[in-house]
């Protein structure tokens, strides 16, 4: 089926082990100035974690926080946001921290510790700025949101274990809209929830289910500058929008071809080519997301998806701006 | 090796026995799990431990949220932790012990096949059908394209039929040979089996190197199929894979080889023949029925008598498994899960990567040196972790099963909290003596804690430990 209010237009990635390529991509973020910056997961035994710099078309940087425990280092992270100064901020579920990074990958401070109490976590996993450039951690198993400021003083957290309005169980993704409100993608409760600033709830939509509206375990959110709700649909293996207004307006399930370092790895591996080609894979299984886990749109309308499992970063162009929500 | 008259007479009769079923059918259980399990009574529980219902366990999405390199495991290193998190935490012991135990007969080597989501996918057959008629589970694997790619059978052709499958079907995995090499079948039917299964293969498969594995296929390819007259095993007809399995599972030899590698892996690391000769005959009876013969092993007074505890080398993977469970450690998939597997694979047994065909050589060879080393220290390490939630009961139990223990009632209370244990007299005797040289334990006392850790600790690392 055909997309309505998006083009495909490229695919980034390639699985690596470091430098060039990704390893199980978990949240993708631009700067500023337009730059690329990618979170491989990995497993944390393979010890293939960091963060991996381009630009838009494939033109590979560097790379940092790679696999450790001291500071600069990452071991399970799952987050990561940029904020106004261009400061990248990356959260850690096995430390129990976030980690600050300059721009250019130096590392600049972490803070969090593990716990229960007000403003300890408990395996962090989304991370999103709010207007007033506090930080929102999405605690999951803490099954709370908590917000702090970019040095890591508590603030307010929201937030409880179960599946009634305004409780969470497992949440992960979070996403901030023009007016300020939080959505919470509950993963295990297999639905979205919004929130005013100060964490009073305001509605939830989806529920367990592989039909349009519905989800299995959603993992990351995005909101467009029209107030489309992008989430990422996990066990689905697609990205599903809303519209403001919470109505299913498209479903993603992936369009990709081949990235431009998968095209220049084939090129020097005939063999790799060849055996490709054999397979009968091409063109069909190849192009589906497998495990999106987040999602980033730009001002400019880009839409790009982390597709942790086939190790790259899949990017669409919306060209219908949706109606803004009143 | 312990002799049965070494041993102390096992305590509560019925915890004792229970302790013994769950150590073979599964990988031990907690003083907890066992009290549950007697309140359902022997027979249930074995029919429980024979019957999972083969779901997918609540918690597997957050082993692949929290492990997500395992939902595309590109390799046997990549896909182990999956299964780690299975064997720690499963409430179905059988279902992950009967595939530990196929994976081991019907062994496909990760260092040639390389592809962690095949591996997993075979485990998972294992459990689905490893406890079902033998004949599946031949079928089944007949049509793995992992097993095509293991041996070779993607190069058996119409024109030239590779031997490899046909002959380790025969050799390693339904008939057997004796110990001169000599099997129930002859060349000629290895080369009739070769020929039945040309055409059966694994697809070509996507690299997995830039993007990830993609699912390998099975296919059969009529046309490179040798359909022409065989003669196997005496009878003659134009077979195909398939009626190779069902001739096969119509032999003694098959059904004397199942029932003797179930005897060595659920009952003891030395046949009685008499017995592999009556699961024989179960076999026989029940259409070639894993469960039946299981059940009729659990239910018998050979399986059930005190002879026979203890008397199986713990395999590398038993005894990670077995100490993790008994711990209790983990409520989530912790990063550590993923570490466990390297701790089997210290002791000789890498999940994922039998060392050929042949699978792994169990009993006393499990035990060197160094392997004994890592054997005792994982265990030690295991035991020490008072923030596990396992070791804290059996803390407590011990300490409030009296004001005051004597050095005995100490030793006896631990081996009691670590999940109906016994030990010989011989190490009974010497762990009391250890105990006792700081006299009695006040239960109140501050030191009672390190007290019953440090016992615990040195039961495991008594010789007695390492059988199950």
């Amino acid at each position: 089926m055909g997309l309505t209010n998006f083009t495909y237009s490229h695919t980034i990635g390639l699985a690596s082990f470091e430098g060039r390529g990704f390893m199980n991509p978990v949240d993708v973020r631009v700067n500023s100035k337009g730059v690329l910056y990618v979170l491989s997961r990995s497993n944390a035994q393979n010890k293939d974690v960091r963060v991996s710099v381009a630009t838009l078309d494939s033109d590979y940087k560097f790379e940092f926080g790679r696999w450790g425990t001291d500071p600069g280092k990452l071991t399970m992270p799952t987050a990561l946001v940029i904020d106004r100064q261009d400061r990248v901020y990356v959260a850690d579920e096995h430390m129990h921290n976030v980690s600050v990074f300059a721009e250019d990958g130096k590392f600049i401070s972490r803070w969090g510790e593990p716990g229960t109490g007000p403003g300890k976590l408990n395996r962090p996993a989304g991370l999103a700025f709010d207007s007033h450039g506090d930080l929102l951690v999405v605690d999951h198993l803490n099954a709370r949101v908590q917000k702090f400021t970019p040095e890591g003083a508590f603030i307010s957290s929201f937030g409880e274990f179960g599946s009634a309005a305004g409780q969470f169980n497992y949440p992960w993704g979070i996403a901030l809209d023009n007016a300020g409100d939080i959505w919470i993608a509950d993963w295990r409760n297999d639905r979205v929830q919004k929130f005013r600033p100060d964490g009073e709830f305001v509605a939830a939509f989806g529920r367990t289910g592989s039909k349009p509206g519905e989800f299995r375990r959603p993992s990351g959110l995005a909101i467009d500058d029209g107030g489309d709700i992008y989430v990422a649909d996990w066990q689905n293996d697609r990205v599903q929008v809303f519209t403001p207004q919470m109505k299913p307006r498209e479903v993603l399930n992936g369009d990709a071809t081949l990235s431009k370092w998968c095209e220049e790895f084939l090129a020097v591996n005939p063999e790799q080519r060849d055996q490709r080609i054999a397979s009968g894979i091409p063109g069909h299984e190849e192009r589906f997301f497998w495990r999106p886990s987040a999602i980033c749109t730009t001002s400019d309308g880009l839409v790009m998806v982390a597709d942790s499992c086939r190790h790259r970063i899949q990017i669409y162009r919306r060209v219908r701006v949706p109606v803004t929500a009143p | 090796m312990l002799s049965a008259t070494e041993r102390k007479p096992a305590p509560p009769t019925d915890a004792a026995l229970m302790a013994h079923l769950l150590r073979r059918a599964g990988f031990g259980a907690t003083r907890d799990q066992l009290d549950r399990y007697l309140k359902d009574g022997y027979e249930a529980t074995v029919e429980a431990l024979l019957n999972p219902p083969h779901s997918e366990p609540a918690d597997q999405d957050l082993v692949d949220r929290y492990f997500i390199a395992t939902v595309e495991a590109r390799s046997p290193g990549h896909a182990v932790p999956h299964w780690a998190w299975r064997l720690a935490t499963s409430e179905h012991p059988l279902e992950e012990k009967i595939a530990l135990f196929w994976h081991g007969l019907l062994a496909v080597g990760g260092i040639k096949l390389d592809h962690g989501l095949e591996m997993l996918r075979e485990i998972d057959l294992f459990r689905r059908h490893g406890l079902g008629p033998f004949r599946t589970l031949l079928v089944e694997i007949s049509r793995d394209p992992g097993m095509m790619y293991w041996l070779d059978n993607q190069n058996s052709h119409k024109t030239a039929p590779n031997e490899n499958y046909g002959r380790e079907l025969l050799e390693l995995f339904s008939m057997g040979i004796d110990r001169t090499g000599a099997g129930a079948y002859t060349e000629a039917d290895v080369k009739a089996a070769a020929r039945a299964f040309t055409g059966w293969a694994a697809k070509p498969t996507m690299p997995p190197f830039f993007l990830g594995p993609f699912d390998m296929e099975f296919i059969f390819d009529p046309a490179d199929h040798d359909d022409g007259e065989k003669t196997f095993l005496g009878r003659t007809g134009n077979f195909n894979g398939d009626d190779i399995i069902d001739i096969i599972v119509e032999q003694d030899a098959t059904a004397r080889f199942v029932a003797r590698r179930l005897y060595l892996f659920f009952v003891s690391d030395t046949p009685d023949e008499a017995e592999v000769e009556r699961l024989a005959g179960v076999f026989r009876s029940s259409g070639g029925e894993i469960r039946a013969i299981l059940r009729a092993i659990f239910l018998s007074d050979h399986f059930k008598s005190e002879a026979l505890r203890f008397r199986k080398v713990k395999s590398p993977a038993e005894l990670v498994w077995g100490v993790v469970r008994t711990v209790d450690r983990y409520r989530i998939p912790e990063l550590d899960v993923c570490d466990l597997p390297a701790y089997s694979t210290y002791m000789g047994q890498m999940l994922l990567n039998p060392p050929s065909v042949e699978g792994w050589h169990e009993g006393e060879e499990w035990v060197d040196s160094g392997a004994l080393i890592e054997r005792v220290n994982f265990a030690v390490n295991e035991l020490g972790r008072t923030d596990s939630p396992g070791v804290r009961r059996m803390i407590d139990s011990v300490k409030t099963s009296g004001r005051r223990l004597s050095p005995t009632a100490l030793v006896d209370r631990c081996l009691d909290a670590m999940g109906a244990l016994a030990v010989s007299e011989r190490t009974r005797a010497i762990l009391i003596d250890h105990a006792g040289r700081n006299g009695s334990l006040d239960t109140t006392s501050e030191e009672a804690d390190d007290r019953v850790v440090e016992l615990l600790q040195a039961i495991v690392a008594t010789p007695d430990f390492q059988y199950c």
